[in-house]
């Protein structure tokens, strides 16, 4: 048995090896790894039809590589477990080039070593927590840098808030942002007891106690603020019990995370006029580029429909790999990851993105106030950040860098000077 | 359809009182011949890795769907909470994986630091390598055991059967039945799973554990070879929980515990212990499950808290209900007919059905079909697939008159009926 | 358009705005926004003080307005010319401009090259506290009582004066009252005289409004100090105890060696670095490099260390203690006199009895909110599973029809009170037909098979909530509460509770009275009852059962469509909605007690009260509230299997 092992993983090899030698494969299969049912379906079907979007106007280009690109969706239905399970699918079965998908980090985390075993290759589009860089992810969300940090200067320095309450979704994403936003804090001087840190649970609807709470803050004089990564639908319960609390963004600014556009749509925002949301991009930037994607995805979705920052980052990446694809003249995953290092695309918001040897990109931070009609003025925009696969703000991961160029590292000790591992935490 | 029979003075083999056993076992041993001849890992290739370990998981699903059975169909008690104990099942196997291969990772790495490392530097760099995705970088106390497989393996067993010990006893205890005894396991779940979910539960909370599919030091092993030895013992484990059952239900043990569901209280008129009669069903099910968790995690890669929220354990109660309760062969049949058909529909291959103007897609209307597919087996075929069998077996049932028995075979009062 | 055309219109509008550009340029106002015309433009708080400073006294007249227009967003430049122009934008692209000096229009052109100043908050709170002294006297109450906030939010100690000036002519004695508290907090802030400053704190003794207490704690600031000897004077607090709760051994060690006083305590990954450092041909301090696998063997080695006078020794934990013992530890006041910091110290200290008492009664008020929500949600369930016996798991399902009939009258009928007036017999009208629907086709077919029931009607609840995601899409829906709904009543600072929740209080109640009404003062009361005792004997007293069931079951399912649109206006409208409220409403009717709508209400009162009791002891943990509320309900079940009003005797049986 074994030398028939022995046999089989050499031709495995063989096939593997002698792949670029051959012709394009037609049609080119790009991967939809979103959940269509279930709790997460609310954001991530929108990202579905983003990519079949992209890839019908790609197709109306001439394709790519001289082949039609040919989207494959499956639905990984919210359940973490199945994301894992159709991501092989999806790079066994139907033999994709490259996947795009996934939303929340769990799912990533189930995925990753199912693309790490296969060599498969993922476009993840969504703020994370960082903390992570895998050789087959390309990350065109925002790292903690890219979006928390930022934001948080902007408290300091332009709102003066003295008092924060770290509000989240008690799950990964806010655990690691708020764990670094607290550290982060404190090394500007920021005492711990001036830090309230609370966590709900999905979907939490009684707000009462908590925005209680927070205005209690406020009883020794310090200006608070809000720093929420309160994730999903809970958001709704969230702002109206503010509005109804009467707290407007003069006296205790909140500066949200995950609420986009899309988002508020599942509310009235007159009450809310002037709270703040930080992403890298929003639907009110004006740029050219920008009103074409807006025009064609009401044209295709419909005039009520709205476009949010990670449908931007599919839009950035997608087009990233069409691009590293053709340099390279093949889609063979090696290939293009090499091509992708460096690889530059415009943003919808003005400026150009440019994809780093760590897998992250480097985007210009937006701040956003909340208007009545659902969408943000954007009243701070700094040029691009590059994306921090590792933070500088906590002592464990201070000593970490991801170049995969060079150091061919994800995880490398500048400390010891070691790479600590070549596969990624799940 | 000898289950019928009750058992006759002379005892004679298990398989030639139940020949169903016999047939069932023999199935299962073609279905994994067949499957391992045609799997990749075997050269053939015509089944990929994914949809082996599809199989390998939906064989889980029949064993704690065998779990369930036993349970609802024989016992007459409609756990909503038996998902729970297949989680656990899962925690406690995936927390030595994820030990055993995060301390491989940091033995590795410290290896190459200047200084040797000290036990605590190990413990310390696994705790922030497991921990630090929920911003934490010690070990909790529940770790405290994953050091050590067969500790672990042992907790597959005993964690899932003291949690149904307790909360048993102190349900039948204070004689909770019907409605409110599935109400109350339901929430016994729930709290399970809000309980998980916390990151203070120090199972790294919403994130739960993952990389599960990884065997430590096995990483040279390709994931197809992983894939089907647990696929085997999958097949194994159903195979052995099988006979286990059918052993179990074709003794006198089963009758007292039929009666029970059919009539409780002159059971215990009678003079027969109930409530330990239930506590015994409802753990011995509660540790299977915990068995085919242990296997089903490790093919699935990741176990987290949403798996054990009380959806999961409906679902499982409407495997069993669509296979044909109150016998084995249905739960079976049930887990693998729904499991396999979600996976089709929700997976984009189903064609869309055109009706007309409208297009049916079947990743969003799925779900609906299969509710009032559900429904519809509620009411109009109580026996579910499993019936089926009954009208190949030319089994006439008797004419009730209106009352109700039960739909499933076996009882006393079914054969008084047909006499 | 073509590209000519273009250019000529822009031609056109360059030369009708380039004189008027030109010619504002020379006006003071002008002029002193050029002066600062990078600082305003860069548009951070961190510098635009100065700008701020000098167009509020500069006394030009303008200067208000200019200030005014500018928080308001209406600021614009010229990119090329650096002027500052008002501006309204007619369209994405146009704008229309006027002149900062005198407010004249100077006419409509494309937005290319002009930028919008966008001051944050930040920067609009320090322009409001800047046109305080324009607005305080100002004749529209509205404009004043802006001012009022301002200071209110970015209170100045020339503020002050300010307001000394316009309290006594106030002639809106609202205004005058929140001028004369305003006036005494600013007292308390910055007022010179101590004696003045310890008169208003006085006169706020006992209240708990946040900004007294925001007011009041910065004065009693204090920093941590040591001496070697105690420290005289009457600015001290209170001496310390290292190693007491407010002053750990670590922290007050941590002082000593800040300012080089004590040596550091040497940490393990000191001694590492150190160890690492003289690695010599293999070994350190005496032992070779394999053996420094234990940290009892990394210790002897740095002790091998700093015998060879290599390394310098770590402080004993007994050392640190000598050390320690040399000095007094004490607090100092930094925040005020000592006079006035003692006066708020004792003010203070009377508000913390009066917070606390205030909390408790706050929390009542949202524990009490919450069993109502509870209660309308669980008040179907009570009349279908507690009346008819029947478990409805699609119940949940019905609260999600409800509220999204009142997301689907809002897209109809955009007036909010009228559509809200119109959803609510709608969404019963829906729901309670839906219940009709479910119990003749399902629900009596099932009868006596309860378990079966549960199993049916679950499958109806996957099936309706895929469909409503079908239908609505899975993006939560808005379902807005009228404006006389908004906002909150508040009793004080702490205690204060939203209109919306009041309702749905009301709505509970008013449905607890409905129930009583209906089922023991009509006649289709005494025949549910009667069904539900015995339907055999009811029907032989020409009673027809199945009709009764029927109607039954669909006015649990109406009130729960009717709960669904309460629900949603405070919450939200998903496809999930129901499934947050299914498993709560069995806990609230089971450990309440079956049969019985005063268990419902106990119920509901006992599983709101524990999970508020939950999290207030638990704040930053809402789910463990929730895990803990559930295992006492398991238990709770043990002590009281049928619940806390159980009904007795035969009508137990039914």
């Amino acid at each position: 048995m074994t030398r028939k092992l022995l046999l089989t993983t050499a031709a495995a090899a063989l096939a593997t090896a002698g792949l670029p030698a051959f012709a394009q494969d037609c049609p080119i299969k790009v991967g939809v790894l979103h959940s269509l049912s279930g709790t997460m379906a609310i954001s991530e079907t929108t990202l579905k039809d983003t990519m079949l979007m992209l890839v019908d106007k790609q197709n109306e280009k001439g394709g790519l590589l001289g082949c039609e690109l040919e989207a494959v969706v499956v639905d990984p239905a919210s359940d973490w477990p199945l994301f894992a399970e159709k991501a092989r699918e999806l790079l066994t079965v139907h033999e994709v080039d490259v996947i795009f998908g996934n939303w929340t980090s769990v799912s990533r985390k189930s995925v990753l070593p199912v693309i790490e075993e296969l060599n498969g290759l993922l476009f993840y589009p969504v703020q994370y927590e960082g903390e992570e860089s895998s050789k087959n992810v390309f990350y065109t969300g925002a790292a903690p840098n890219q979006q928390a940090i930022p934001a948080t200067d902007y408290f300091l320095d332009e709102l003066g808030v003295e008092k924060f309450a770290l509000l989240g979704t008690d799950y990964v994403y806010p655990r690691t942002t708020n764990n670094i936003l607290e550290s982060y804090l404190k090394s500007k001087g920021i005492a711990e007891e001036d830090i309230f840190v609370n966590y709900t649970p999905f979907g939490h609807s009684d707000w009462s106690k908590i925005v209680a709470d927070v205005v209690a803050l406020g009883a020794d004089g310090k200006k608070v603020g809000v720093i929420s990564t309160i994730n999903g639908d809970a958001n709704v319960g969230f702002y109206k019990e503010l509005a109804a609390a009467g707290i407007s963004a003069d006296d205790i600014p909140v500066v949200a995370f995950s609420v986009g556009e899309e988002e508020l749509s599942g509310l009235d925002t007159a009450n809310l006029v002037g709270h703040l949301a930080a992403w890298n991009y929003f639907q009110s930037a004006e740029a050219e580029a920008n009103d074409e994607f807006i025009a064609a995805w009401k044209a295709k979705m419909g005039d009520e429909r709205v476009t949010n920052d990670p449908m931007e980052a599919h839009f950035i990446g997608f087009n990233m790999w069409v691009n590293a694809a053709t340099e390279a003249g093949t889609t063979n995953v090696d290939a293009v990851r090499a091509a992708m290092w460096g690889q530059e695309y415009p943003n919808l918001t003005g400026g150009t993105a440019v994809m780093g040897v760590n897998h992250h990109l480097a985007k210009p931070v937006l701040i956003g106030e909340i208007q009545d009609d659902g969408q943000f003025d954007i009243i701070s925009q700094t040029t691009e950040v590059p994306g921090d696969a590792w933070t500088d703000y906590l002592p464990e991961s201070a000593v970490l860098v991801s170049d995969w160029k060079d150091l061919e590292c994800g995880m490398y000790n500048t400390e010891t000077k070691s790479c600590v591992q070549i596969k990624s935490n799940y | 359809m000898s289950d019928l029979t009750l058992s006759p003075p002379a005892r004679r083999a298990l398989v030639l009182r139940h020949p169903s056993v016999l047939v069932f076992l023999a199935i299962l041993a073609l279905f994994t011949l067949g499957v391992t001849l045609l799997s990749e890992g075997m050269g053939a290739g015509v089944i990929s890795t994914s949809f082996i370990k599809t199989l390998g998981k939906t064989l889980c699903f029949c064993l704690v769907a065998l779990a369930m059975d036993l349970v609802w169909g024989y016992c007459g008690i409609l756990s909503l909470g038996h998902m729970a104990f297949f989680g656990l099942g899962g925690y406690a196997i995936g927390m030595w994986l994820m030990y055993e291969r995060t301390r491989q990772i940091v033995a590795d790495s410290l290896a190459a630091a200047e200084l040797p490392p000290t036990a605590q530097e190990i413990s310390d760099g696994i705790a922030s390598q497991i921990f630090g995705v929920v911003g934490a970088s010690e070990f909790p106390p529940i770790w405290s055991l994953a050091h050590s497989l067969p500790l672990q393996l042992a907790a597959v067993v005993v964690v899932p059967g003291l949690l149904a010990l307790v909360f048993g006893w102190l349900a039948f205890r204070s004689r909770v039945t019907g409605v409110y005894l599935s109400i109350l396991t339901q929430a016994m779940t729930l709290a399970l799973s809000l309980y998980l979910f916390q990151n203070d539960s120090g199972l790294r909370g919403n994130n739960g554990l993952s990389g599960l599919q990884n065997l430590p030091g096995l990483d040279h092993v390709p994931q197809a070879w992983v894939s089907l030895w647990f696929f085997w013992a999958s097949a194994l484990a159903l195979g052995a929980g099988y006979l286990f059952c059918a052993w179990l239900v074709s003794g006198k043990f089963s009758s007292v515990v039929r009666a029970i569901r059919d009539d409780e209280a002159r059971v215990r008129f009678l003079g027969y212990p109930v409530e330990a009669f239930k506590l015994v069903v409802f753990t011995l099910t509660a540790i299977l499950a915990g068995i085919a968790g242990a296997l089903y995690y490790p093919q699935a890669g990741i176990i987290n808290p949403a798996e054990v929220a009380p959806i999961a354990s409906i679902y499982l109660a409407v495997w069993v209900a669509i296979g044909g309760r109150g016998r084995l062969y249905g739960a079976v049949i049930g887990a693998a007919f729904v499991s396999l058909l979600s996976t089709w529909f929700t997976g984009g291959q189903a064609p869309d059905l055109v009706l007309g103007p409208l297009r049916i897609q079947w990743v969003d209307w799925w779900t609906v079909l299969l509710g009032l597919s559900f429904v519809a087996v509620t009411l109009f075929a109580p026996k579910g697939i499993g019936g089926l069998v009954d009208l190949i077996g030319r089994i006439k049932n008797p004419d009730r008159h209106g009352a109700d028995l039960g739909p499933d075979a076996g009882a006393l009062r079914e054969r008084e009926a047909d006499q | 358009m073509s590209k000519t055309i273009k250019r000529l219109i822009f031609c056109l509008a360059v030369m009708f705005a380039a004189p008027a550009l030109a010619q504002d340029a020379e006006a003071p106002i002008q002029k002193l926004l050029q002066e600062h015309g990078d600082v305003i433009a860069k548009s951070s708080r961190k510098t635009i003080g100065p700008a701020i400073d000098a167009l509020a006294a500069s006394g030009l007249p303008a200067a208000q307005r200019v200030l005014e227009r500018w928080q308001a967003k209406e600021m614009w430049r010229d990119e090329e010319s650096g002027l500052f122009v008002f501006a309204e934008e007619i369209d994405r692209d146009t704008i229309r401009v006027f002149d900062p000096a005198d407010g004249a229009q100077i006419g409509a052109v494309p937005d290319k090259g002009f930028k919008q100043l966008k001051p944050n908050s930040g920067i609009r709170g320090m322009i409001g506290a800047a046109l305080v002294q324009f607005q305080l006297g100002d004749p529209d109450p509205v404009t004043r009582a802006t001012a009022l906030d301002a200071i209110e939010r970015d209170p100045e100690a020339s503020h002050l004066a300010a307001l000394r000036k316009v309290v006594d002519s106030e002639g809106d004695p609202k205004l005058k009252a929140r001028k004369a508290r305003l006036e005494r907090l600013l007292t308390i802030r910055f007022d010179e005289d101590d004696a003045a400053r310890i008169e208003a704190i006085e006169g706020f003794a006992g209240d708990p409004a946040v900004d007294v207490r925001a007011t009041l704690n910065p004065l009693v600031a204090t920093r941590v100090e040591f001496a070697e000897t105690a420290p005289q004077g009457d600015d001290i607090a209170r001496i310390l105890k290292p190693g007491d709760a407010a002053l750990p051994r670590t922290e007050a060690y941590a002082l000593l060696v800040k300012d080089g006083i004590a040596p550091p305590i040497l940490t393990r990954s000191d001694k590492r670095t150190a160890l690492i450092d003289n690695i010599r041909d293999g070994a350190v301090g005496g032992y070779r490099v394999a053996q420094l696998d234990t940290e009892a063997n990394r210790d002897a080695a740095y002790a091998g260390l700093v015998e060879a006078g290599i390394a310098s020794a770590a402080a004993s934990e007994a050392e640190i203690d000598a050390t320690l013992a040399g000095y007094v530890f004490f607090e100092r006041f930094t925040g005020a006199r000592p006079t006035v910091a003692r006066s708020a110290l004792a003010a203070l200290k009377d508000i913390e009895t009066k917070v606390g008492l205030n909390r408790a009664a706050d929390l009542v008020l949202d524990a009490l909110s919450l069993a109502s929500i509870y209660f309308l949600a669980a008040i179907g369930l009570a009349i279908t599973f507690g009346v008819m016996g029947v478990i409805n798991m699609a119940h949940g399902e019905f609260i999600m029809m409800g509220a999204y009939t009142g997301y689907v009258v809002q897209q109809i009928i955009p007036d909010y009170t009228i559509s809200i007036l119109i959803a609510i017999p709608l969404a019963f009208a829906v729901t309670f037909g839906a219940g009709v629907a479910m119990e003749r086709l399902v629900i009596r077919w099932l009868r006596h098979r309860p378990l079966e029931t549960l199993l049916a009607t679950f499958g109806i609840s996957v099936a309706l909530q895929q469909i409503a995601k079908n239908i609505f899409g899975t993006q939560a829906r808005p379902l807005t509460s009228p404006a006389w709904l908004d906002g909150s009543l508040v009793l004080n600072d702490i205690v204060s509770i939203s209109y919306i929740r009041i309702a749905i209080f009301v709505l509970a109640l008013l449905f607890l009275g409905l129930f009583l009404f209906v089922m023991n003062r009509t006649r289709i009361g005494l025949e549910v009852r009667s069904v539900t005792q015995n339907p055999r004997m009811a029907g032989s007293m020409g009673i027809n059962p199945d009709r009764i069931n029927m109607l039954t079951f669909g006015l649990g399912s109406g009130i729960a469509g009717i709960a669904g649109v309460a629900i949603g206006l405070y919450a939200k409208v998903t496809s999930e909605m129901g499934q947050d409220y299914i498993v709560q409403s069995f806990m609230t009717v089971v450990v309440g007690g079956v049969g019985n709508i005063w268990g419902t209400l106990v119920g509901a009162t006992l599983v709101g009260t524990m999970q508020k009791g939950i999290e207030w002891f638990n704040p930053s943990n809402t789910l463990a509230a929730q895990t803990y509320m559930i295992l006492f309900i398991i238990l709770f079940i043990q002590v009281r299997p049928r619940g806390i009003i159980a009904l007795k005797g035969r009508a137990a049986e039914a």
